[in-house]
């Protein structure tokens, strides 16, 4: 079975190297510059707080932040598909990366539709599974992000040998609706996204 | 009638008469009434009947009876006589059971010389070959215990027939051919075991092993209820020993073995690889020698072609086997060894160029376990792989490549580390850490490592992540470096710690703290010689200049308590610096800072600490901080007017006063308001109403001296007057709520330590009674409502009976018209978590006071549910709500069918936060536990989840509630049947839209995941 893969020793990449959200950026920043390891000194139910007077959760201004939907979050929404091949994310092969997730804003005030693009990266130039990998890809952020949202895949320019062609297929709809319909196909894809988190 | 008669009368009809007919027989033989001529003799008229079954039942009765008969009573020549006469009826296939039961029951009467059980074994070759072609399971049965018992006792007899006749082994081997039960399996593959392992099997060998490989893999499956017990892994072990019994087996068990491992079948892999395992283990080094090359071939493919372990447990094995070849060719001479070797170097070489790949970290993994072996292979593969990896290492362009490179290396540190040991304990080679191979690198490899980690920018985060695990490495190793290279690399590593910049998720900076740590486990002093002064440099005496940063600093800093060797001193370096601090004024926040530290180095070392240096605690830290909590003069540090700075303060003074024994404890309890002040006691809180606010704050630090204090010690005032004044204190509006907090925990505290059981069930009279009046409802307002949850909190964790006269008026309050809501808002206090009522603060906390609590509380709240007034159903959803939300569903369990409907409503409140993020996660566990009681509300409990996981919708939850609401929902397709949820998926798909779409990232994390499922639900019924 192994003998088939394409690529059957593919370059890994190491977890901390892979892009993540920094902790700076999900919430304040503490200001003390301390990372926070005394505060589990004293517990959360902290007897002093006094419990009749916390009914409300957290205070509206909290709610009302709005956390933005970027290119970190695309990124995190696929980087966790496996790979059809190798019981690898497609984030730890590189076939996705960050600077190749590119969300553009409506083209104009009164639209609302923004546009995701995403470049994938084959692992080797004449990978026919590119096609799969770009489908699973679209599928995945079809499900997931919401309709305001127009996604465009792609193989990125100069990585593959047909990339055109894939290309072509990748952005026809009736061409990906029509896979889509194929059952061999939907259940390589579904095992792909079952390791989404 | 004869008694043969009546046994086979009664051998249909009724197994235990005829058992008892054949024990009448055995005692009139022993008693001498029968002889045994005679017993024969009527027997022989049924042995020569012409119907089979009546002679098999008649050998059954005749087995019985000698299976009776005491020892003793049949003499040598009798039994010699039965042996022949049993042996001779064997050419009978009727019977053949019942005839190897007689010589069984014979041989336990009497021992045999060696011509009869060479005349037994080779009559039963002649008249019974092959065993198979006897078709009861249970007659074959028994001749294998027969033979088992031969081979077992007579091991000598055996073996000179086997000498002394060319054909025995062969003719022996074939007799068990064919047998396929498992239980008489178990029993052949251990009767062959014996010629295996003892019995020079030459020419036989081949045969000797096909009679057991036939039989792998096994794939035997027991059937359900099977009487016998016998599993696939039994057989599994014990046909694997007989394949690893003898080396001889080697020229057919290895190429039949790789032949198996070219399978799919990962049960297969898994038998075949711990094969080879046992058979590398067992053959020994000469037979080793020559396969081990083959064997290496192939199992290394099984290794670089699966996925990195841990993950693949093949991968795993074949790695085991791998060890296992190497640890048997270490006991012979080095040639052998060596040439095994060659080719693994080899080939790790050859993946090393290309790193790092998929292939170069099972290189990595290949060494590592190759390498823990023994000294003589790990010394053999440092010095094949790394003069060429450093070489690689120079020459590499990219920082990944050198990334790949020093993983290798750094897994080969470890095994050395396991072969030769670490400072503090020698490895599995024993004291020999001078012959360490590593010795000759380790100026080329401390010099890599350290500039590595020096001059990679912050950004190469797994780069320097393993360099700098090579470096801890490196400085465990026993032996290896001095304690001034230890120096450079603590240095580089506290550098690190206290001067770099922040990137990222900090894991370097975490990385480089924890191996300061693990190198002070292995060189204390060069830790505290080295580190420390570092760290104390980065810490001021006061931060009244504006300083900044230091937080950083002394959070690593008291990440060194975590090593016991060090912790006295970093007790008393934090010590010191508090004292400076405190004397130079410096600000609140850093003498904040520098008692957390205290707080925490003191929480991860105590318990290691001995009982002398505990009381040592106690003079030097927590006395000192009490006075200064309680003076007024310039010791007092302005910070110690601040309550959350006192808790503190109380929580250092409770570790160190907590394991004091009674008698030193009640100094402490003596002052325990007074706070070694010159003011008489009656003067403070909580006796003194008209206390400042500076003295009343001081309850705080009470609080946990009372919560330190052993049950044995004694209240500085009588205890009834310490509750009423308790309870009165707590009362006054002008008190700020830490401080009314802290003396209502004291009431707790009080009730819960220092009443006897029966004292218990009074104790709170006084307060019941008037003038107080606790319960009466006119009197009612939040300051009491407080007060009865406290003295509640005490008595339910001892589960006093009282419970049952306390509960009812405290639930007759939420229907209160003013304060129903605030009552009903304190019942999520009674059985929450608290960090003073604990086992460890002394307290009595009885192992069933949730279910005693649930019992008294639960069934009450959903009765007066239903009969309660529209305006205040509201109240008895939130005690609800407040009760479960700390049970554990174990208790909830049963009960839950009754209480869901009201589950369900609670999700409608408004407002209630708290309230319906309780309520999700109860019905969260109700769906993972017993989802069949939501089954029939499933359509109310999607709508409900789905209202409140909208954000701004008519709900309004806030995010919390919103992303809990959609882990709750994601569950429901996994726990509830098809046909249930699938007329909602269209539903809950298109409504989920919106939260995908939600302001906060948490939610919509849940919403994707949520959707995800339910998109699959459809799919699932395709694949069916």
């Amino acid at each position: 079975m192994d003998l088939d893969k394409q690529n059957a020793n593919p370059t890994i990449l190491n977890p901390s190297d892979l892009p993540s959200r920094r902790r700076e950026s999900i919430g304040k920043r503490r200001n003390d510059s301390g990372t926070g390891l005394f505060d589990g000194l004293i517990p959360r139910y902290n007897y002093l707080n006094d419990p009749f007077e916390q009914s409300a959760l957290s205070s509206d201004s909290e709610d009302e932040e709005f956390e933005n939907i970027d290119e970190q979050e695309i990124y995190d929404l696929i980087s966790s598909i496996s790979d059809p091949e190798h019981p690898l994310s497609l984030g730890s092969l590189a076939v996705v990366n960050l600077p190749d997730i590119h969300i553009q804003p409506p083209t104009s005030p009164f639209s609302s539709i923004s546009t995701v693009l995403v470049e994938i990266t084959p692992t080797i130039t004449h990978c026919s599974l590119a096609t799969v990998i770009g489908l699973g890809v679209r599928v995945r952020l079809e499900q997931a992000l919401p309709p305001r949202f127009r996604i465009d895949v792609r193989i990125k320019k100069g990585t593959h040998s047909t990339d055109e062609a894939v290309n072509k297929q990748l952005g026809d709809k009736e061409r990906v609706a029509a896979a889509l319909e194929n059952g061999t196909l939907m259940g390589v894809i579904r095992k792909m996204l079952s390791t989404c988190e | 009638m004869s008694d043969i008669q009546q046994y086979l009368l009664d051998y249909d009809r009724n197994k235990n008469e005829a058992s008892a007919t054949a024990q009448k027989s055995a005692t009139r033989l022993s008693e001498g009434n029968l002889k045994l001529l005679t017993l024969i003799e009527e027997l022989g008229e049924y042995l020569n009947s012409e119907d089979g079954a009546t002679r098999s039942k008649t050998m059954a009765f005749l087995a019985e009876v000698l299976a009776l008969v005491p020892p003793k009573v049949l003499s040598l020549q009798q039994r010699n006589l039965l042996c022949e006469f049993l042996l001779s009826r064997t050419e009978d296939n009727e019977g053949l059971g019942s005839c190897a039961k007689g010589l069984i029951a014979l041989e336990e009467r009497g021992k045999w010389d060696a011509g009869t059980v060479q005349n037994i074994i080779e009559t039963l070759l002649a008249n019974t070959t092959p065993l198979k072609a006897h078709s009861k399971q249970s007659d074959r049965y028994s001749v294998l215990r027969l033979v088992d018992i031969l081979v077992a006792k007579y091991r000598d007899a055996l073996h000179d027939l086997h000498e002394s006749s060319s054909d025995f082994l062969s003719r022996f081997i074939a007799y068990f051919d064919g047998e396929k039960d498992p239980r008489n399996l178990m029993m052949v593959f251990s009767i062959l075991k014996v010629p295996m392992t003892e019995w020079s099997i030459g020419a036989d060998a081949q045969d000797l092993f096909e009679a057991v490989f036939n039989y792998f893999p096994i794939t035997f499956r027991p059937p359900p209820n099977d009487p016998y017990g016998i599993t696939a892994q039994d057989l599994k072990d014990r046909l694997r020993e007989c394949i690893a019994s003898s080396s001889e087996f080697a020229p057919y068990a290895f190429p039949a073995l790789l032949e198996k491992l070219d399978t799919q079948h990962a049960n297969t892999k898994h038998d075949v690889l711990q094969t080879i395992i046992s058979a590398a283990t067992e053959y020994g080094p000469r037979t080793m020698s020559l396969y081990s090359i083959t064997l290496w071939d192939a199992l290394k493919y099984e290794v670089l072609s699966s996925p990195p372990p841990p993950e693949d447990s093949l991968a795993e094995e074949a790695l085991e086997g791998l060890a296992a070849i190497a640890r048997t060719l270490s006991r012979g001479t080095e040639g052998p060894l060596n040439a095994y070797l060659k080719p693994i170097i080899k080939e790790c070489n050859e993946h090393l160029e290309d790193a790092p790949t998929k292939q170069s970290q099972a290189a990595a993994s290949i060494l590592h376990k190759i390498a823990t072996v023994s000294p003589e292979v790990i010394n053999a593969l440092l010095a094949g792989v790394l003069p060429r990896l450093f070489t690689l290492y120079q020459a590499a362009e990219t920082m990944a490549k050198r990334r790949g490179l020093l993983e290798v290396f750094v897994q080969l540190i470890k095994a050395d580390i396991e072969v030769y040991g670490d400072w503090r304990s020698v490895g599995t080679a024993g004291e020999q850490s001078g012959s360490n191979a590593l010795i000759q690198l380790r100026e080329q490899a401390l010099g890599t490592l350290l500039s590595g980690l020096e001059t990679a920018p912050v950004s190469g985060v797994s780069f320097r992540l393993v360099c700098l695990d090579g470096l801890v490495q490196l400085s465990k190793t026993r032996g290896l470096l001095t304690d001034e290279d230890i120096g450079k690399i603590i240095q580089l590593l506290h550098n690190i710690v206290i001067n770099e910049q922040s990137f990222g998720k900090d894991e370097t900076k975490e990385a480089a703290i924890n191996g300061l740590v693990e190198v002070a486990h292995q060189k204390p002093q060069v830790v505290i010689d080295k580190a420390f002064p570092a760290f104390m440099a980065q810490l001021p005496d006061t931060d009244a200049d504006g300083a900044q940063g230091h937080l950083t600093v002394l959070e690593a800093f008291a990440k060194f308590a975590n090593e016991e060797k060090v912790f006295n001193t970093v007790m008393l370096r934090l010590k010191n610096k508090f004292s400076s601090a405190v004397s130079q004024n410096a600000s609140s926040a850093y003498i904040v800072a520098l008692l957390s530290a205290m707080l925490y180095a003191f929480s991860r070392g105590v318990n290691k600490l001995e009982q002398n240096s505990q009381s040592m605690y106690y003079e030097d830290i927590a006395l000192p901080l009490l006075k200064r909590t309680s003076s007024t003069d310039a010791s007092h540090p302005k910070a110690f007017d601040d309550a959350t700075t006192l808790d503190l303060v109380g929580r250092i003074c409770n570790m160190a006063v907590k394991s004091q024994v009674a008698e030193h404890q009640q100094e402490i309890a003596d002052q325990l308001f007074v706070l070694f002040r010159d003011t008489p006691q009656s003067e403070l809180p909580p006796f003194n109403l008209n206390a400042s606010s500076e003295l009343n704050k001081t309850m705080v630090v009470s609080t946990h001296l009372l919560a330190s204090l052993r049950k044995e010690t004694r209240l500085p005032c009588e205890i009834e007057l310490l509750i009423s004044s308790l309870a009165n204190y707590t009362q006054q509006t002008s008190l700020s709520p830490p401080v009314r907090s802290a003396s209502l925990r004291q009431l707790s505290l009080v009730i819960n330590k220092f009443y006897t059981a029966s004292e218990l069930k009074t104790c709170l009279d006084p307060l019941i009674n008037a003038p107080f009046e606790l319960f009466n409802p006119e009197k009612l307002d939040p300051l009491r409502i407080r007060l009865v949850f406290a003295c509640l909190k005490g008595i339910l964790l001892r589960s006093s009976p009282v419970l049952a006269k306390l509960y009812p008026p405290l639930l007759e309050f939420l229907s209160h018209p003013k304060y129903g809501t605030i009552v009903a808002h304190g019942f999520s206090t009674l059985l929450q978590p608290d960090d003073l009522l604990t086992k460890e603060n002394y307290c009595q906390i009885s192992g069933l006071h949730k279910q005693k609590s649930f019992a008294l509380l639960v069934p009450n709240i959903t009765e007066s549910f239903r009969q309660a007034s529209p305006e205040t159903k509201s109240n008895y959803l939130i005690a609800l709500s407040g009760v479960l939300k700390w049970m554990p569903f174990d208790i909830i369990m049963e009960e839950v069918d009754k209480l869901v409907l009201l589950l369900l409503q609670s999700l409608d409140l408004k407002g209630e936060d708290l309230v319906k993020e309780a309520t999700v996660a109860t019905l969260t566990s109700t769906l993972t536990e017993r989802s069949n009681v939501l089954e029939e509300h499933v359509g109310s409990l999607i709508t409900r989840l789905l209202a409140n996981s909208v954000a701004g919708g008519e709900m309004s939850a806030p995010p919390r509630v919103r992303a809990a609401a959609l882990k709750c929902l994601a569950l429901v397709p996994d726990q509830l049947k098809l046909e249930v949820v699938l007329p909602y998926r269209r539903q809950v798909c298109k409504k989920l839209t919106p939260a995908l779409d939600d302001r906060k990232r948490e939610v919509r994390t849940a919403a994707v995941k949520c959707r995800a499922r339910w998109l699959e639900v459809d799919e699932v019924e395709d694949d069916d």
